[in-house]
């Protein structure tokens, strides 16, 4: 044969065989192929429905979906075995699609809670995508089924805003899990590290621990699902939920729901209620997290933690209370010190320009509900409390019962957060600043005005402890107008007042002041009438004046020679013409006053001597006579 | 006044007249009011003077000063009537004619120094006034006149301040308290002796209100008047008299017992009083 022919018979053959191999090809894929296209021919009709337990099911396969899916080269029968494409129904027992037949190597469910859940409800029917793109919207997947009211508020979560899907608490995949309460803090603070730190140290933890049901966990205050920033649903909806509760939280005692409902009528709340969100809730003094008991030296409400967390705040409050004696005290660990709420109340807090605990007549039994009874310890003088109590008697609260309500009480004097005690010499009550406070606007101005100047006030100024401020003479809380309708007792008191200071001796020596003024005073008329009860007689001030105490060579002093006549002449009516012929005070007679002097030694002499001459002539006739009627008696016998 | 009168009945003899009597209750009252009403002011704090505050009351203290002064009025309006009485009236004449010092008081009070201390036996002889009574007398005299005067300037102390500035107050003041005390003090040891404690006069020397003094008393302590008045003449005892007298045995012991005494007392009394 010849090469062509060969050449022929090569091509047909080879013509031949690839047309064998093609048909045989075509053939298979007529087999596979074509039975998802004969399936899909009618179930791409999305009207394809049937009815099952007289339940309209849809039928429809969306083409596209399935071609996307991982399982586009699957065919149908791969899932759906049994079924005869001719028939209809394709089968007459219909089964369960069995992903295991083929996914048999894939991870079980590890956790019951979906075991009822086929895969095909998680991972879809036939748009089945790979594991790692499923994933991208399991959270949505997840929502599909749970369509609750509480976990489809997730959608507003501060999570789902962040992007922490389901699988970010509840485990991902094959893992998901329901959280028990226990679980619930481990869980959170698998992100929120630092808050479940601070909630393990927690009593809530603490109670949690301890079994209790009531205790709450993360969910229960941040809810579950529907998680949101801010504080203010955190307190409505969270704290008091429970805290007002009072099968929880029975009693009156603090920690009682009782007690806690004071909160209610605070000013925290009413600022809260008008939206401002400054304005304090639970956690802004008990702490969010750490919420501890109050005894426990780590919780913010601890007494001794107290001013810090109202600090934050009041800042200014509190740096001025730091540095009062109440503060330092505090500072010290003094049991008896008062924190902010020992006076402010706790929830019960309330402004102190509207609550009747703080109104100027009752402030007094605050203070005074430590300062009496001993409570608090003075080192400074005996029987410092009746004077404290005495405040009760002193025209300043006799003022405000009658409804002065300039009239001072308690912070007026001694500073409100400030106060100090009198040592301190930054005190508004110390030495140097009595008169000034005493002295403020409103107040007794114009008697500052004339204390100033006036050599007792030099004297306080100068340092001088022994110089008489206001509280020297007028007494520190019990200021009585006393026996003020009472002239005579008024006047005694007044020179018993001066006396305490000008007829020490010690006082007089350190100061150099003049001797013998009270001696002097008291044997003179003046002095005489006012101890014999004289409404009119001149007292101490009558003549030195009271405030503006000056010395007589001060030419504003009421006893500068030339104001005498003055001061003189308001009782003494035409004193201008008197003539002062020596000094009023006698410290030395034979100087001052040489013609008392010599009458004084006169009639010493006339008393002693007359009188002694008197008795000696009356006892020698005494006894002669005597002697007489003893010697008749006698001669009788 | 005639020795008629003043021996009234046989054992009266007339001390004081009614005259006499008023004036000396006016002065005695009213000087011891002063006295009261003056050391009260003085010693206000004194156990006394705080009675008397708490029976008079709150006022006590002006009641005290007003009483002062009308006591003072009084005292000083019977010194002024006393004045009156020795000038103008006979019996008055004759009282400070009586109370006027002489040489024979220096020599009684130094006999009677010499009988009491031991060194003479014999008692000098007293007349109607014994230097007792009289330095008793002008110390009276002398009180009321400092004491009136002083009291004067405190009374109205804003226009005596005038003349005698603070000064003159205080040395008015002075003057008028220690007056005050020896003037009290002399009649509480010198009269008060005379008048209560002295054993011839024991309990009391009743002249004052019942203006008489029995024989027994005139005979202890004024003989030389006794005398006088029972002897004839109406003139003045004179010194021979005096002498007479004192040589007479005076102390010789008493008749009576002091019961008798008394029963005599009475009965005089009541027969005075039917008269």
């Amino acid at each position: 044969m010849n090469t062509h022919g060969k050449h022929i018979i090569f091509i047909f053959s080879t013509v031949m065989l690839i047309s064998a191999l093609l048909i045989i090809a075509d053939s298979y894929s007529r087999i596979s192929g074509g039975s998802t296209d004969v399936c899909l021919s009618c179930h791409e009709d999305k009207d394809l429905t049937m009815e099952k337990n007289g339940k309209k099911i849809s039928l429809f396969v969306d083409p596209q979906s399935h071609k996307n899916s991982v399982h586009s080269a699957a065919e149908c029968e791969d899932c759906h075995e049994n079924y005869n494409p001719d028939e209809v129904p394709h089968t007459k027992t219909p089964q369960q699609v069995k992903c295991a037949n083929c996914h048999e190597g894939s991870k079980p469910l590890e956790t019951n809670v979906h075991a009822k859940v086929s895969c095909y409800d998680c991972h879809t029917k036939h748009d089945v995508r790979s594991a790692k793109e499923f994933a991208k919207d399991q959270t949505k997947n997840c929502l599909s089924c749970h369509k609750n009211q509480n976990i489809s508020h997730y959608s507003e979560s501060v999570h789902a805003k962040n992007k922490i899907g389901c699988e970010g608490c509840h485990g991902s995949g094959h893992k998901v899990k329901s959280i028990t309460k226990k679980e619930v803090s481990a869980l959170c603070g698998k992100c929120h590290g630092e808050h479940e730190k601070d909630f393990k140290n927690s009593i809530h933890m603490a109670t949690l621990k301890r079994g209790d049901v009531n205790a709450p966990t993360c969910t229960d205050c941040h809810g579950s699902h529907k998680i949101i920033r801010g504080k203010i649903s955190v307190e409505s909806q969270a704290c008091l939920k429970c805290h007002l509760d009072e099968k929880k939280f029975p009693g009156e005692e603090k920690g009682s729901a009782s007690f806690v409902t004071h909160y209610r009528t605070s000013i925290h709340a009413s600022i809260d209620s008008q939206g401002l969100l400054e304005a304090a809730g639970c956690v802004d003094c008990h702490g969010d997290h750490m919420i501890e008991n109050r005894d426990n030296p780590k919780a913010s409400t601890n007494r001794a933690r107290m001013i810090e967390t109202c600090g934050k705040c009041h800042k200014d409050v509190v740096e001025s209370f730091k540095k009062s004696k109440h503060g330092q005290e505090l500072e010290k660990k003094n049991v008896a010190a008062p924190t902010c709420t020992d006076c402010h109340g706790e929830h019960d807090i309330t402004s102190t320009l509207i609550s009747n605990d703080f109104t100027k007549l009752n402030l007094t039994d605050k203070c005074l509900s430590c300062h009496k009874d001993g409570k608090i310890p003075h080192k400074n003088f005996k029987g410092e409390e009746e004077l404290i109590t005495g405040y009760q008697n002193s025209v300043h609260y006799l003022a405000l019962k009658d409804g002065k309500f300039e009239a001072p009480t308690c912070y007026q004097c001694h500073g409100a957060h400030e106060m100090e005690s009198a040592d301190n010499p930054a005190s508004k009550i110390s030495k140097n600043n009595i008169a000034k406070t005493c002295g403020q606007s409103n107040c007794h101005t114009s008697q500052l005005n004339q204390y100033t100047g006036s050599i007792h006030e030099v004297g306080v100024s100068k340092g001088n402890q022994d110089a008489p401020a206001c509280n020297n003479c007028h007494g520190n809380h019990g200021i009585v107008t006393k026996n003020i309708d009472n002239k005579s007792q008024k006047s005694k008191d007044i020179v018993k007042l001066c006396s305490n200071c000008h007829t020490s001796v010690e006082l007089v020596e350190r100061n150099d002041l003049p001797t013998n003024m009270g001696e002097s005073y008291l044997e003179s008329f003046h002095g005489l009438a006012t101890r014999g009860g004289s409404k009119e007689a001149a007292n101490c001030e009558s003549c030195h004046s009271y405030h503006n105490v000056r010395p007589s060579t001060d030419s504003l002093s009421t006893i500068n020679r030339k104001n005498l006549p003055e001061t003189c002449g308001k009782c003494h009516p035409g004193a201008t013409e008197v003539l002062f012929t020596k000094k009023i005070h006698l410290n030395n007679p034979e100087e001052d006053s040489p013609g008392v002097f010599w009458i004084t030694r006169f009639y010493m002499f006339m008393i002693f001597g007359l009188i002694g001459f008197m008795i000696f002539h009356n006892i020698l006739d005494l006894r002669r006579k005597l002697q007489l009627r003893k010697q008749n008696a006698g001669m009788k016998k | 006044m005639s020795s008629e009168e003043r021996k009234l009945i046989d054992e009266k003899f007339l001390r004081m007249n009614f005259n006499e009597r008023i004036q000396h209750f006016l002065l005695f009252s009213s000087f011891i009011v002063l006295i009261l009403t003056g050391f009260g002011l003085k010693f206000p704090e004194s156990f006394w003077v705080k009675w008397i505050v708490f029976i008079i009351g709150e006022n006590a203290f002006e009641a005290r000063g007003i009483v002062h002064r009308i006591a003072s009025v009084v005292m000083i309006v019977a010194s002024l009537y006393h004045l009156y009485y020795v000038i103008f009236t006979p019996s008055g004449r004759q009282l400070i004619r009586d109370f006027f010092p002489v040489k024979q008081d220096v020599a009684d009070f130094r006999d009677s120094m010499l009988y009491l201390v031991g060194k003479s036996e014999e008692k000098p002889l007293m007349g109607r006034f014994s230097y007792v009574e009289k330095m008793e007398y002008w110390a009276v005299v002398w009180g009321t006149v400092i004491m009136g005067g002083t009291g004067t300037v405190l009374w109205f102390e804003n226009t005596f301040l005038k003349y005698v500035g603070t000064m003159g107050m205080d040395v008015a003041t002075a003057i008028h308290y220690y007056e005050a005390i020896l003037a009290s003090l002399a009649i509480l040891v010198w009269h008060f002796y005379f008048i209560f404690l002295n054993p011839d006069s024991f309990p009391m020397n009743k002249a004052w209100y019942k203006g008489y003094l029995t024989r027994e008393e005139m005979e202890h302590e004024h003989p030389l008047e006794l005398k006088r008045l029972e002897g004839t003449d109406e003139t003045e005892v004179t010194e021979e008299i005096a002498e007479e007298i004192t040589e007479a045995p005076v102390d010789k012991p008493l008749d009576v017992t002091e019961e008798q005494l008394d029963k005599k007392e009475n009965e005089e009394e009541t027969k005075g009083k039917k008269e």
